[in-house]
């Protein structure tokens, strides 16, 4: 009588209840707060309709912000998928040593995002940095080069922190996909055509681009809402030059007691994400996505 | 079979709950939240104090100290049981304000507050107190410091500086000598201190940041706050200025004798000139802050009640025993803290402690500390100077780098505070 076809609402209660509260519901609180003033100076959570929106926009941290979130995107995000292509096509060959090439290769992955921070803080140091010192070395500098201090070397920095920080998730992903690649295929193209380049161009990337534009898309989000390893390394500064949208939720939020500014930057940060999706997705159509 | 097995475990678990030890029930355990400054110190004094204070726990936990305030926000907001806190001078009016903390007298015995307020250093006891009411007693009471390398100058032949011109004369004299960046800035803008550091200069010019109606002045060219900033701008841009994000950085690099000035708080002073682990142990001096007046930033930190704790007698009642055990009579935490660290004290009768002035002796001038605390001012603290501050320092931090003016820069700084204040008032 208790079959899972006559009540199938009813057996998916246990899972969609932890679900709801778990997620909808914290979602739909923060839309709420984004609607309300909510101050924690002040007394009170009046209703403010888009007002909170209005000021956030306005504001010239968010101008500053944004600029930054989609600059470190469009940085971030081709970077780790070319390079994790490169790595990924070079660890499938067989070597003497492959093995612990490719574990090392992994290892950025297991390292948490504060602890990835506080080595590349040290590679980038001015007084005790690696790379600093190599180049002083090589004698391509004469004085260091404030890597984290200075405005315009800043993001850039950042940015190398976090790619290298992801290759490790695309290059797993992007072996599995060449993994899957016929080799008959490959033995067989090999023989038709010398040009490697070629090659990859028309049997390799068909093959494994259903694979490319999941991690074009995941890497977009990741980058988009990156919080973490950006908040150890610089604390968004100098200035602004680092300060991403996700800051901004925490630094309204925290810093300027404002919950209900910090949740409409949380939500407008949500919207652009959704666009960026449906923007990548459509300009790479994939077989994945198609019929 | 089953019914059987059910209650035959339902038993046993009744038994077990029936067999835990009565004591652990009795106990009361506070709360305790801290930055993580010598963490086994933190502990040991908790150890003392439990073993004084039989049936009263206290559990520590800790935050680094660039996330303290917004994971304290965090607590708070999320109902995080929290009994006794660090408090901050920037952030305890608007913590106050929020209900968020409580007024020693509700939780002391009567008059006990007073007694205590009658040793604690004026600065430090207007950092801990808002609206008359004393909401906090001194964990440490400290100033912010012009310290330099005294080797590096006399090797120079460079006087002490007395002024930040002669400053500027002195890095660029260093500079020209093959000293790549003579002055070391913690340039933090997630850092409260960030804006304190700032004051501190701006106060060593003389400068006064906001008229006793709390209007902002500093957005006046003819401020000495609007010269300062100038004048680290002009240092940025003439290269004079490396830049470390925390004091921790900074004492290494300091110890590595490639830098002759930095400011930063005064304790630091202590870890430059520890022969135990640092190379150049002894080279570093404080000296007045340059300026025309030589004053500085004196601040407060504290341990707080928070208004929870407060409202629960038993809790308020212990949560008093643990504050007054750490910051009260006859001050032995307090002075360990300066004897140990070198932190500095907002409890007056220390300044006359026999083992404080030893032991502070081996790492600065004892009377040039005294001399600067005499004239150290206590910042200017409203319940939205912190929200403010969060909102001025990255405005700060991008003038001294040269990202934005300096008259841009004060300008907006003090249109925010003016849009805050009003905001505060009609609220």
């Amino acid at each position: 009588m208790w079959t899972i076809k006559r009540f199938p609402a009813l057996w998916l209660l246990p899972a969609l209840l932890p679900v709801a509260l778990m997620t909808l519901y914290p979602v739909a609180y923060a839309f709420w707060t984004s609607l309300h003033s909510v101050m924690l100076l002040f007394p009170g959570e009046p209703f403010v309709g888009l007002d909170n929106y209005k000021r956030v926009v306005s504001s010239n941290y968010f101008h500053d912000a944004l600029r930054n979130s989609l600059v470190f995107t469009l940085l971030a995000a081709p970077l780790v998928v070319i390079i994790g292509t490169l790595i990924a096509l070079f660890l499938q060959r067989r070597f003497f040593g492959s093995q612990v090439v490719r574990s090392i290769v992994l290892l950025p992955w297991v390292l948490p995002g504060a602890i990835s921070a506080v080595l590349w803080i040290w590679v980038f140091h001015p007084s005790f940095g690696v790379l600093n010192g190599v180049l002083r070395d090589l004698h391509l500098i004469d004085s260091s080069i404030p890597w984290l201090t200075s405005p315009r070397l800043a993001l850039v920095s950042v940015v190398i922190a976090h790619v290298w920080t992801q290759i490790p998730f695309a290059v797993v992903l992007l072996m599995a996909a060449l993994s899957g690649i016929n080799s008959e295929t490959l033995e067989a193209a090999a023989i038709d055509c010398r040009s490697a380049l070629k090659r990859f161009r028309y049997i390799v990337f068909p093959e494994i681009k259903a694979m490319i534009v999941v991690l074009i898309v995941y890497n977009a989000l990741t980058a988009f809402t990156s919080y973490d390893l950006v908040y150890a390394m610089t604390g968004g500064g100098p200035g602004t030059a680092t300060t991403l949208l996700s800051f901004q939720i925490w630094r309204e939020s925290f810093s300027m007691y404002d919950f209900g500014s910090g949740s409409a930057v949380a939500f407008i940060v949500v919207a652009i994400s959704a666009v960026l999706i449906v923007a990548i997705t459509r300009a790479l159509p994939s077989d994945l996505f198609g019929e | 079979m089953k019914t059987r097995t059910l209650f035959a475990a339902g038993m046993l678990a009744c038994g077990i709950l029936a067999a835990q030890p009565s004591v652990a029930q009795d106990d009361l355990t506070l709360e305790f939240v801290v930055w993580n400054y010598s963490l086994e110190t933190i502990q040991d004094n908790v150890k003392q104090f439990e073993a004084a204070n039989p049936g009263i726990k206290v559990k520590v936990t800790d935050y680094t100290w660039p996330d303290y305030q917004d994971s304290l926000v965090l607590r708070f907001r999320g109902d995080t049981p929290t009994d006794v806190i660090y408090g901050g001078q920037d952030w305890l009016p608007a913590w106050g304000a929020a209900g968020f903390i409580a007024q020693l007298d509700s939780v002391a015995p009567a008059g006990a507050v007073d007694e205590l307020k009658k040793d604690i250093a004026g600065f430090a006891l207007t950092d801990v107190t808002y609206k008359d009411k004393v909401y906090g007693l001194p964990y440490y009471a400290d100033t912010i410091s012009f310290i330099y390398n005294k080797k590096i100058l006399a090797d120079a032949g460079i006087a002490v500086p007395t002024t930040w011109e002669e400053v500027t004369a002195a890095a660029e004299k260093l500079k020209a000598g093959g000293m790549e960046h003579p002055i070391v800035y913690e340039y933090n803008q997630e850092l409260p201190n960030f804006y304190d550091a700032f004051v501190a200069q701006a106060y060593g010019r003389g400068a006064e940041l906001f008229d006793k109606d709390l209007n902002p002045l500093f957005a006046d060219p003819n401020n000495e706050a609007f010269k300062q900033l100038q004048w680290i701008a002009d240092a940025y841009s003439k290269g004079l200025v490396q830049s470390e994000t925390h004091e921790s950085k900074i004492i290494p690099a300091m110890n590595t004798g490639a830098h002759a000035f930095t400011i930063v708080y005064t304790y630091v002073l202590a870890a430059l000139n520890n022969t135990a682990d640092q190379p150049r142990a002894g080279e570093f001096a404080l000296a007045p802050m340059p300026g025309s007046t030589h004053s500085t930033l004196g601040f407060a930190k504290s341990y707080v009640v928070t208004a929870k704790a407060a409202a629960d007698p038993a809790r308020g009642e212990a949560a008093w025993k643990f504050v007054n055990f750490m910051a009260g009579k006859p001050y032995t935490v307090a002075k360990r803290w300066a004897v140990e660290k070198g932190l500095g004290f907002g409890q007056l009768p220390l300044f006359q402690d026999k083992d404080v002035i030893d032991a502070w002796g081996k790492w600065a001038d004892v009377k040039a500390l005294g001399d600067q605390a005499a004239i150290a001012k206590a910042g200017t603290y409203t319940e939205y100077s912190s929200v403010w501050s969060a909102y001025f320092r990255p405005l700060l931090a991008k003038a001294m780098v040269g990202e934005a003016s300096v008259e841009q820069t004060m300008k907006d700084g003090a249109d925010r505070w003016n849009q805050l204040k009003e905001q505060f008032a009609n609220r």
